[in-house]
């Protein structure tokens, strides 16, 4: 649920990147991190991990400021991939205003893909969003790999859904990382700017949106 | 309530204690004393952190002094933050993990609080079924013996058929011997004595013969031996049968009233028929012996007539009838108010399903303490 405060024309927005353990959530926002020079751009919080895994979240702000003076900010998270964290990702989950699901391409990985997924959509359900409705981006990692599942096995099977055409990355090589979060952003443009009026209230259009969101280091910010 | 996720404020990361020895220890590596608020001096520097203005920072010898100042500060601010959101998520999730808990130990509770019920209910349950089920077979076994008693009954009357008849044509024929005797002996005070008396017990033998003659014909009509099925019945004649047989049993402490009426005879099951008759009179029977003494003579009118499409049967009585709060259950199969051996308690079962076999219906008026009326409509055709 989108954060806003028109006294001090705040909008604070909220993404998850979700999917199974060890999918590369934290490699995605990592390299957000160091990739992306967006207008604004907070440190990245990694809480507490163990044995390279996340026990609680990882935090990214990121923001934008308005023709109008809207402060835009972005807050970019991770949710713990085990299953015994549930109640965590859940608590992380509630009031998102987009998700990116980080899938793991490997062949022995797709039973895991497939619960994660499943996962997803009951803590939806349970923290009252819709899955057919909130914007969001499906991303297969690990490209790199060897026996990783045929690009256009994934791409046909998921033809008939709402996030076809899927993102195919390397997360760990800095591939398709961007590509992936500017999906989701203009996905999640449509609807924010839907709500919230971006563009005839705030001077926001959907190509700033993403582009100052989403600037790489070495592209030269408009 | 504030979300573990909620922008952090100066007061959320420090004490008002921290915040001073904070400062002390700044000023003492600075030039000159620095000072962290959350009010914006003129020379203050923005503490930033996650985006955010936490604070200002300001004193100092310099600008670069207090740009150093507010960096190390952000610097710290930045793991008492990640403490500070991983405890809240932590404090959060407990939070709802023990209520998802508790609500699940709630639902547990509740479940285990109906099973105990249902098995205490189920106590009583098995305990009322067995009840049922040993008056049930009582009520079998019951029935089955007056059928067998019937049947003999029946078999028996008709064995006796032939020996009654040869008995009383014997008689006829010694009444006419003894006329004959009394032409052929002297004609004495003593023999006439005699002859009177011979004559007087051949009477009186004849006369049972003839009660003998007609039981056993009310018993034949009764059980209906030789008609198995549907067939064109006489009413008042299987009811007239039905109230003998009902005469003899109970002897002459009821008044039966027979009123029939001029009747159509209708196709019918003339055995079940007798069956139900008898039943209902025999409920009004027991009826009359349940009635409260010193009331008047128990009296039962057994009487017919016909209607526009078929014909009416009414068995009335004058006994205790049939209290308010079982009278919709007397339908019911097995259901008796009698004691068990006075009755099935299949009389009035019987008697519906008979009736509905006949596409008639019954009723039944009653009045508890002054009697029962029961209606049988028979359909003509
Ligand atoms: N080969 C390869 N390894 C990756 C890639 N992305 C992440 N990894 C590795 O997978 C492991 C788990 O990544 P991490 O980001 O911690 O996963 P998370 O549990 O989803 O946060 C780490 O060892 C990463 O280095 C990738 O694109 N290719
Ligand atoms: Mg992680």
């Amino acid at each position: 649920m989108a954060d806003h405060s028109p006294e001090d024309n705040r909008l604070a927005l909220k993404v998850v990147f979700y999917g199974p353990a060890l999918s590369g959530k934290t490699t995605n926002l990592m390299q957000l991190h160091s990739l992306l020079n967006p207008q604004r751009k907070g440190e990245l919080m990694v809480l507490e991990t163990r044995d390279d895994r996340t026990l609680f979240f990882d935090m990214l702000p990121i923001g934008l400021k308005g023709d109008s003076g809207l402060d835009l900010r972005l807050k970019l998270y991770t949710v713990p991939g085990q299953v015994q964290h549930d109640s965590t990702r859940k608590a992380v989950l509630s009031r998102a205003d987009a998700v990116v699901f980080v899938a793991d391409s490997q062949t022995s990985q797709q039973d895991n893909n497939a619960t994660a997924f499943g996962n997803l959509e009951e803590n939806l359900e349970k923290v009252g969003l819709d899955i057919d409705t909130l914007p969001m981006a499906v991303q297969f990692n690990k490209r790199d790999l060897p026996g990783v599942v045929d690009e256009a096995e994934l791409q046909q099977r998921w033809a008939n859904t709402p996030w076809s055409p899927l993102q195919m990355a390397a997360a760990l090589h800095g591939k398709g990382v961007i590509e992936t979060f500017r999906v989701l952003l203009d996905r999640l443009y449509t609807e924010v700017d839907r709500e919230f009026a971006l563009e005839t209230g705030h001077g926001i259009d959907r190509d700033t949106f993403i582009r100052q969101l989403s600037a790489a280091s070495e592209e030269i910010r408009a | 309530m504030r979300n573990f996720e909620d922008d952090p404020t100066l007061e959320d990361l420090l004490t008002a204690d921290q915040l001073q020895r904070l400062n002390r220890m700044l000023s003492a590596l600075c030039r000159e004393p620095v000072e962290i608020g959350s009010a914006r001096e003129t020379d203050a520097v923005a503490l930033e952190f996650n985006l955010e203005t936490v604070g200002w920072l300001s004193g100092g010898s310099s600008e670069q002094e207090r740009v150093a100042a507010a960096d190390l500060v952000a610097f710290l601010m930045m793991f008492i933050a990640k403490y500070r959101l991983a405890a809240n998520l932590h404090h959060d999730t407990t939070e709802a993990s023990y209520a998802e808990l508790q609500k699940q130990n709630e639902a547990l509770r509740a479940s285990e609080a109906r099973y105990r019920a249902l098995s205490d209910q189920l106590q009583d349950k098995v305990d009322e079924q067995v009840a049922v089920i040993k008056q049930a077979q009582m009520d079998l076994y019951e029935s089955a013996r007056l059928r067998s008693v019937g049947q003999l009954a029946a078999g028996v009357a008709h064995e006796i058929n032939n020996p009654i008849g040869f008995i009383s044509s014997n008689l006829k024929v010694a009444g006419d011997y003894v006329n004959d005797l009394r032409e052929l002996v002297p004609d004495t005070d003593q023999n006439r004595e005699l002859l009177n008396d011979f004559s007087d017990l051949i009477g009186e033998s004849s006369d049972g013969t003839r009660r003998i003659a007609s039981i056993v014909s009310d018993l034949k009509t009764f059980s209906s031996i030789d008609q198995a099925d549907y067939t064109l019945c006489d009413v008042n004649e299987l009811l007239s049968s039905a109230v003998h047989l009902l005469q003899t049993e109970y002897g002459h402490d009821v008044d039966i009233l027979e009123k029939p009426g001029e009747l159509p005879k209708i196709s019918g099951h003339p055995s079940r028929l007798s069956q139900t008759f008898y039943n209902l009179l025999d409920n009004a029977a027991q009826a009359l012996k349940l009635r409260e003494s010193g009331t008047e003579r128990g009296r039962i009118l057994a009487k017919t007539t016909v209607t526009s499409d078929g014909i009416q049967v009414v068995i009335q009585d004058n006994g205790c009838g049939i209290a308010e709060d079982i009278r919709e259950r007397v339908f019911d199969a097995f259901f008796t108010s009698r004691p068990v051996g006075a009755g099935t308690g299949l009389g009035l079962t019987v008697a519906q399903d008979t009736i509905r076999a006949h596409r008639g219906s019954i009723q039944i008026d009653s009045r508890e303490g002054t009697g029962t009326r029961v209606t049988l409509f028979l359909p003509v055709s």
